[in-house]
């Protein structure tokens, strides 16, 4: 039998290529996941430690004004303490914003808690300078001497740059260092993720017994210790993220198989004489079976050589990209552990093998007399097993019950199941449900195609099993991709509900002091904005804040510039930003505002989105200043504007007056920008189930295409020209294409659906399903153009075809 | 003799492979054959008869010489050209795998004409015609499976006769079948040059067979080595 084994593998080799190819993809997804997430690892834990050496004990996050208190106790104890964490702010440079979001982290005052490596310049010795980090630098072309402005309006500091800093841990990294004594005006907006801590004498019992006797209760750490907690929570991140990308992985595989499955099952179709013949010169069942069995294994160890070879490759290449490309990813080096070697390669000759199980079983079921027999050619598509249909309908009913249990109960398990066993018997369904959508759409399009066109239909659908396998690999890819495209555009409405509410001003200028009236003109000449809103108000003294901008609300013409509604307070409320409650002043209080010699007293409520100012209603305005001038220009942006220019010309109208800036803008564009973010990277991984799932649309026409050289060349004999082969060929393509499209759409809709009426409805309020047309429509469009694509190889070859070859007998 | 021309064939040869390997398979055929008779080309295997008939009906291309059908010198002709010249005179029954497994017997019959573009309402007498005549008319809706070899081989002669071409080619078409089969389908060709006036000929090496026939040409190692007319 070896010399049948290798011969057949000689001869056969070129029609395993999709099936390699659908295997190899694959395994270089598990391990390009392995190297990426090893980088990621590595770059998030080197140098996790170092910000804390010689530190004695390290406080996990401590609240602001409890870090500041330790960071005051410290001298007169004769220690040293410095403090990791940061806060988002405005980066501008020269009137232009670097960064919207930047973070602003502090350095130590003593030497001895400078975990910065200086790379040039020194470090700040006083207020008003900084350092940046190296990469933060180069990537928004910065250098030492630059003049900073960090923040905006009353809070805004103006620093020097007077030196670059290398950043050894990821964990604690930020793009501006400044002193604490800068950094403390930011107190209500920082987040403190540890406070290290380093007594006179060296030891843990005495650090933890200085830190209690300024924050009873407090539970520092040693460093150790905490050093790995920390790891320990990275780990669970990036290990969240590999799971993640391994599911894509685990998708792609599983649509290997079934394009393997097809690929073996044609191919001993096509060679049943061949089997039936060894079974005629003396081969056993067994004999045949073996023979067949180490084909698919020999695939199986070629992919696996080749699959981890291009797998470790191509993840060194991407990680040596992205540390060209984008350092300030920091990513560390790639290690693929051999644990990952061992199971890629086991994938890859696992899969072809456990694809080609049964299609090998089915071998020898041929009776050796077929050999005998002349050739009909054709084997008219069985029927589909009654079993098949009734497990199929089961299934389906088994998850419309698991679908209405998520529904009632918001059972997330449940959901979950009804998707699997609804699509599971989707797929059993297939050779029923299949064929008759092909011939459906084969008949709305009638007219369209032609008589290549009623071919192609005819051919679509005669072998129903084939066909429904074929669309299968498909349908996984599209009905994903569309439940992914349609959850996401669901939730992105959902939220963008929420960040109307938010941030119902897109940017706002304002200012305790009146502002010029010119203001209102300046702002809406800038390029970018569609609409600039005159707000007016007073300067009041709203009890211990001291002077603050009381604005009254609405404005006339507010719907003009707002995103759904500002807080409107009653006439005996004053809405006051979040950032000025607390310290003393709590939601329900009243408060005495007064402006000259008038004073009213009002319900303190909160709310945010509109920058540094309160608001009351027009009429308590009145009552306070009979005449209030400007005090705020609200901006609409136009869809299309940058949030980081627009902030920057904005900076320079309202700087000079002294003026803040809130940017409502920045925060949505971030918002979208992790949407489009997560969207993109599902789409791209499901992406690559759909090539494979495209490869095997090719591969299995390639397939019939040889089984059915005799039937074109009598189609070519009886009239059928070489443009109408390669037509015929391209209609069954995008007929199967679009079919599988089709349904996955629907399906996916419906998952979708789902989902959100189960998972999203309960959490956010007022979500509901969006269907993202364009992109469902992009999505039908791409797989048939991609099916047309499928069928080039093989309809060229269909065509080659002479009308005279095959047509005497063999 | 005096019949128009169906077919004819100037010093035709025609070589497979190049070099060390080349096959001759025609060696120089002048071949006339007159219209509205049914003529047999017979002969051993290999001796070139299927070439023979795959040049003349257009399956092929000539090595040297010329062919012309219904007054069309097909060596003019690229591809399309001939597909579409087959598609308008020429029909075809093969020894086997002569119809589309997916397509029922009425469908088969009808795909010429539909590859054509031709309108089916024009040759609906037609179709009713030649299915009465070949007394298939009650199996127009099976499948090629579900039908006889003989009755198959009807099918594919309807779907031959049904364009009204100006020459019919069968190559082997009783290969295939038991002697009773094959003498049904050899009628139902002659009659078809009797009653319909047709063109057919009929490529085969069964002595039999040949006895249908008005005229038999005999190929021997690719050359003409005997013409007689089949004594009625």
């Amino acid at each position: 039998m070896r010399t049948v084994l290798l011969a057949s593998l000689r001869t056969h080799t070129r029609r395993y290529g999709a099936a390699l190819l659908a295997v190899l993809v694959g395994v270089v997804l598990v391990l390009v996941t392995a190297s990426l997430s090893s980088a990621v690892r590595d770059g998030l834990t080197s140098g996790l430690a170092e910000p804390y050496d010689g530190a004695d004990a390290v406080l996990g996050h401590p609240s602001p004004d409890d870090a500041a208190r330790l960071l005051a106790a410290a001298p007169e104890q004769g220690a040293d303490a410095w403090l990791l964490g940061w806060t988002l702010q405005q980066l501008s440079h020269d009137g232009r914003v670097v960064s919207t979001d930047s973070d602003i982290g502090p350095v130590a005052d003593e030497p001895a808690g400078r975990w910065q490596e200086l790379t040039s310049g020194r470090f700040p010795d006083r207020p008003g300078e900084a350092v940046l980090d190296n990469n933060a630098a180069k990537a928004a072309h910065l250098a030492v001497g630059d003049r900073l402005r960090i923040g905006t309006g009353s809070s805004a500091l103006d620093v020097t740059v007077v030196g670059l800093v290398d950043s050894p841990s990821t964990y604690v990294v930020a793009s501006v260092y400044v002193l604490w004594t800068d950094l403390a005006r930011w107190q209500d907006h920082l987040y403190v993720s540890s406070l290290a801590w380093a007594g006179p004498e060296p030891g843990y019992d005495g650090a933890r017994d200085a830190i209690r006797a300024v924050v009873p209760g407090a539970e520092p750490d040693t460093v150790d210790a905490f050093v790995q907690e920390v790891q320990k929570d990275v780990n669970r991140g990036v290990d969240v993220i590999a799971i993640v990308a391994l599911l894509f992985a685990a998708v792609a595989l599983l649509v290997a198989v079934l394009v393997i499955n097809n690929t073996f099952t044609i191919l001993f179709a096509q060679r049943s004489r061949d089997f039936a013949l060894l079974r005629c010169v003396g081969a056993t069942r067994r004999q045949v079976v073996r023979s067949v069995r180490l084909e698919s294994l020999a695939l199986g160890l070629l992919a696996a050589v080749l699959g981890t070879a291009g797998g470790l490759a191509a993840g060194q290449g991407l990680v040596a990209l992205i540390h060209g490309q984008w350092p300030e990813a920091r990513l560390g080096d790639a290690e693929v552990g051999t644990v990952w070697l061992v199971v890629a390669a086991t994938l890859a000759v696992g899969v072809p093998v456990v694809a080609a199980w049964l299609p090998t079983r089915r071998v020898v079921r041929v009776s050796p007399l077929a050999a005998l027999r002349p050739d009909d050619s054709t084997q008219v598509g069985t029927a589909t097993g009654r079993t098949r249909v009734a497990a199929g309908v089961l299934l389906l009913l088994a998850g419309t019950a698991a679908f209405a249990v998520a529904l009632a109960a918001a059972v997330p398990p449940a959901l979950v199941a009804g998707g699997v066993a609804t699509f599971v018997g989707v797929l059993l369904l297939g050779p029923v449900l299949v064929p008759a959508l092909v011939r459906g759409l084969a008949r709305l399009g009638r007219r369209l195609m032609g008589p290549a066109g009623r071919l192609a239909a005819g051919n679509a659908v005669r072998n129903p099993r084939r066909t429904a396998a074929t669309t299968a690999s498909l349908l996984i890819g599209v009905t994903l991709t569309t439940a992914v495209l349609t959850g996401l555009a669901s939730s992105r409405s959902a939220l963008a509900d929420e960040m109307d509410d938010q941030h119902p001003v897109d940017i706002a200028i304002t200012s305790a002091r009146a502002l010029p009236a010119d203001t209102v003109d300046r702002a809406r000449a800038v390029d970018g904005v569609a609409a600039a809103l005159p707000v007016t108000g007073t300067t009041a003294e709203v009890a211990a804040l001291g002077d603050v901008a009381v604005l009254g609300v609405p404005p006339a013409g507010a719907d003009s510039v707002l995103h759904g509604k500002v807080r409107t307070p009653g006439p005996r409320a004053i809405v006051l930003p979040w950032d000025l409650i607390g310290d003393g002043l709590e939601v329900g209080d009243r408060v005495a505002v007064t402006v000259g010699e008038r004073t009213v007293r009002l319900r303190v409520r909160a709310g945010d989105g509109w920058g540094e100012a309160a608001l009351v209603a027009p009429g308590t305005l009145a009552r306070l200043d009979p005449s209030p001038r400007l005090h705020a220009v609200w901006v609409r942006a136009d869809e299309d504007a940058d949030p980081e220019d627009l902030a920057g010309s904005m900076e320079a109208i309202g700087s000079p007056l002294g003026a803040g800036i809130e940017n409502g803008l920045a925060d949505r564009a971030y918002v979208d920008l992790q949407l489009d973010v997560l969207s993109g990277g599902v789409v791209g991984l499901l992406g690559i189930s759909v090539v494979i799932a495209l490869v095997g649309i090719a591969n299995t026409l390639g397939l019939s295409v040889l089984e059915r050289g005799r039937e074109h060349a009598l189609l070519r004999a009886l009239g059928l020209t070489r443009r109408q082969v390669r037509r015929m060929l391209a209609a069954e393509a995008v007929l199967l294409a679009t079919v599988a499209t089709a349904l996955g759409t629907v399906l996916g809709v419906v998952f979708a659906w789902l989902g959100v009426r189960s998972l999203v409805e309960p959490v956010v309020t007022g979500a509901s399903l969006v269907l993202p047309w364009t992109q469902l429509g992009a999505v039908v469009v791409l797989a048939a153009l991609a099916g047309l694509a499928a069928s080039v190889l093989p309809a060229r070859r269909a065509a080659r075809t002479a009308p005279a070859a095959g047509l005497a007998l063999e | 003799m005096t019949s128009p021309l169906a077919a004819s064939t100037r010093g035709l040869t025609k070589s497979y492979g190049r070099g060390d390997t080349l096959v001759p398979a025609l060696r120089g055929i002048d071949l006339d054959l007159p219209a509205g008779r049914f003529t047999a080309i017979m002969g051993p295997s290999g001796s070139g008869k299927s070439t023979l008939m795959h040049c003349l009906a257009g399956l092929d291309q000539p090595t040297s010489g010329s062919v012309t059908v219904a007054g069309q010198a097909l060596e003019d002709l690229d591809d399309d050209a001939l597909t579409h010249f087959r598609r308008d005179h020429v029909g075809f029954v093969f020894q086997a795998f002569n119809l589309l497994p997916m397509l029922t017997a009425e469908q088969n019959i009808w795909l010429p004409a539909e590859l054509a573009g031709r309108s089916t309402t024009g040759l609906r007498d037609r179709f009713d015609q030649v299915v009465t005549s070949l007394g298939i008319a009650d199996r127009l809706t099976h499948r090629p499976a579900e039908l006889s070899g003989g009755q198959q081989q009807r099918v594919a002669i309807a779907r031959a006769l049904l364009g009204e071409p100006a020459i019919v080619f069968a190559d082997e078409p009783t290969g295939n079948l038991d002697s009773a089969a094959s003498a049904e389908v050899l009628s139902l060709l002659r009659q078809s040059v009797r009653e319909l006036g047709q063109t057919v000929v009929m490529v085969t090496h069964e002595t039999e067979a040949a006895q249908y026939a008005d005229d038999v040409v005999v190929l021997a190692d690719g050359r003409i080595v005997e013409r007689r007319e089949v004594a009625a």
